[in-house]
């Protein structure tokens, strides 16, 4: 029993490190003080939420993280699937490698993938720069989508597709009537972690984003470098409350802690 | 026949995402290997990494990056293991509530993340106005933009990627295991070392390669937490790029981070234990 009540006590510890930090912010988001101050001193205010949604930077940038995220996902989720398919339904010679190459994006460094494409793609290409943004982002959630999508492929039972086929529909439309519907929970957590993960994303934003493009958490960074209020506190806020809500509802709906 | 249109179906189902990921990531990458080993009037050379191994300043931000990365991930083990065993014992139910709560650090927003840090840490944050108010000093101490900002930074942001991969592996060792150990007269701490912690240590290894391959190449934390006072490799990528707009020495640093954590996982996977 004491040994328990020890482990316990790790535990609280743990999670009071991962969330207390969290508490903070909202507190010190509601001060009133014109300086980031924690416990704030001058009494309390909604101000600096006002402020957020006066900031011209972070509402356009908000628009073009949402864009990018999900244009970014759905290009990756079109892209994966068809990979996710093949990888668990054949056994061909060379798959591990193909299996080496596909999840290789998130083994490599965000940064150094963003500055890699920014040097040897995009100023080479000429391309605009929402289209490198949107292909850099689409990169990296690539694997997310073939990870997700075949860990569902995988509990799905081979007979529900045999029983199609046998009953005369083509490998495409026992695909699109049979094993889709049937694997819709794995493609929509593999939608939401990936649709997360570039909403959060600085690494390649950091190198791809440019003039007049510029996403949230980078608009973020360069706000916090002139300004010393509790905008950014709000504002993080707003975002950890929204992370909450998305999360807790998929892990119920969907389970998405085992995918992560 | 069945066999030739088997690799067709392959075939059209993997090469669009094979031709976008060469294109636009495995070619970018090899140019950037490639650029490394360009000298300034072309050819093949070592001029740039010998460049960066013989600078003193670039030589303190390389070694303090892998420094700071084992840090992180010993102090995450051994913050991880206690409470995902107790998590690995819970009901279901339970333990999938709390393991949402796990993972929240790392589907935040890193700014937002970070910024608490900066709040609780700075010059009037939280820490020091409790110092001065307790008396133990009179002028803050200096915790941001230090090494130690760095490491607690890091540590909220990795301690999902080791919880999560401990209490995987924790979950599947059965109670009567460690019934059968105690009752063959093992001790609470021998049962520990010697019956838990070897069969967890698929665990450990996945979750210490997360968070050290993590901690050494991750960007916010350090950008907001050391700050240009204390640069690691990815904040030093960083200035040479978008500040200095050095782009030979840039993909230098880039190149060095790309093979620094291959040879990581490389490493890290002949730990892996064979599956029993």
């Amino acid at each position: 029993m004491r040994q328990s009540r020890g482990l316990y006590a790790t535990l609280i510890l743990l999670y009071a490190f991962l969330l207390g930090p969290f508490l903070v912010i909202f507190i010190a988001a509601f001060g009133a003080d014109a300086t980031l101050a924690f416990p704030p001193r001058g009494g309390f205010s909604l101000h600096w939420f006002a402020n957020v949604f006066q900031t011209s930077q972070f509402i356009e940038s908000f628009w073009i993280s949402l864009g990018v995220a999900l244009l970014a996902t759905f290009i990756a989720l079109l892209l994966g699937i068809p990979v996710a398919y093949a990888l668990v339904n054949f056994r061909f010679p060379g798959q591990g490698v193909l299996e080496t190459i596909f999840s290789s994006p998130i083994l490599v460094p965000g940064l150094v993938v963003g500055f890699a494409m920014l040097r040897f793609f995009v100023l080479f290409s000429g391309v605009n720069v929402f289209t490198g943004l949107l292909i850099g982002h689409t990169a990296v959630l690539f694997p997310y989508s073939v990870r997700v999508v075949s860990a569902s492929l995988r509990n799905l039972d081979p007979a529900l597709e045999q029983a199609a086929i046998s009953l005369g529909a083509n490998r495409l439309r026992s695909f699109m009537l049979v094993v889709l519907p049937n694997v819709r929970a794995g493609v929509a957590a593999a939608f939401i972690l990936a649709f997360i993960t570039s909403f959060n994303n600085v690494p390649i934003s950091l190198f791809l984003t440019g003039p007049g493009v510029t996403t949230l958490p980078i608009s973020m960074l360069v706000y916090m470098e002139y300004y010393y209020d509790p905008t950014i506190a709000a504002l993080s806020t707003l975002l950890i409350l929204f992370t909450i809500v998305l999360v807790q509802g998929a892990e119920r709906l969907l389970g998405l802690s085992q995918f992560v | 026949m069945r066999q030739l249109n088997q690799n067709r179906i392959i075939t059209i189902l993997v090469t669009p995402a094979l031709l976008f990921l060469s294109l636009f990531f495995l070619l970018p990458l090899a140019a950037v290997l490639g650029g490394s080993f360009r000298g300034e009037t072309g050819g093949v050379t070592l001029a740039g990494y010998l460049d960066f191994f013989q600078d003193r300043t670039s030589l303190i931000i390389y070694w303090r990056t892998l420094r700071l990365g084992v840090l992180v991930t010993v102090l995450a083990t051994i913050m991880a293991y206690p409470p995902s065993y107790l998590l690995s014992r819970m009901p279901a139910r339970r333990r999938a509530l709390l393991m949402s709560l796990v993972i929240l650090p790392l589907m935040t927003n890193p700014v937002a993340r970070t910024y608490a840090w900066l709040i609780i840490l700075g010059r009037f944050g939280v820490i020091n106005r409790t110092l001065i108010a307790l008396g133990l000093t009179e002028e803050p101490v200096r915790l941001l933009f230090t090494e130690t900002a760095i490491v607690i930074g890091l540590l909220q942001l990795f301690l999902p990627l080791m919880v999560l991969p401990l209490v995987g592996a924790l979950e599947n060792i059965p109670d009567d295991v460690i019934e059968a150990a105690r009752s063959l007269g093992a001790g609470e701490l021998t049962a520990f070392f010697r019956v838990i912690v070897p069969l967890s240590a698929d665990g450990l290894v996945m979750g210490g390669t997360l968070v050290f391959t993590g901690a050494i190449t991750a960007f916010v934390t350090p950008a907001i937490l050391g700050g240009s006072r204390v640069l690691v490799m990815s904040t030093l990528l960083r200035q040479r790029a978008l500040v200095a707009i050095d782009w030979p020495s840039a993909t230098v640093v880039a190149a060095i981070m790309l093979l620094t954590t291959l040879a990581v996982n490389l490493l890290l996977r002949l730990f892996r234990p064979k599956m029993v």
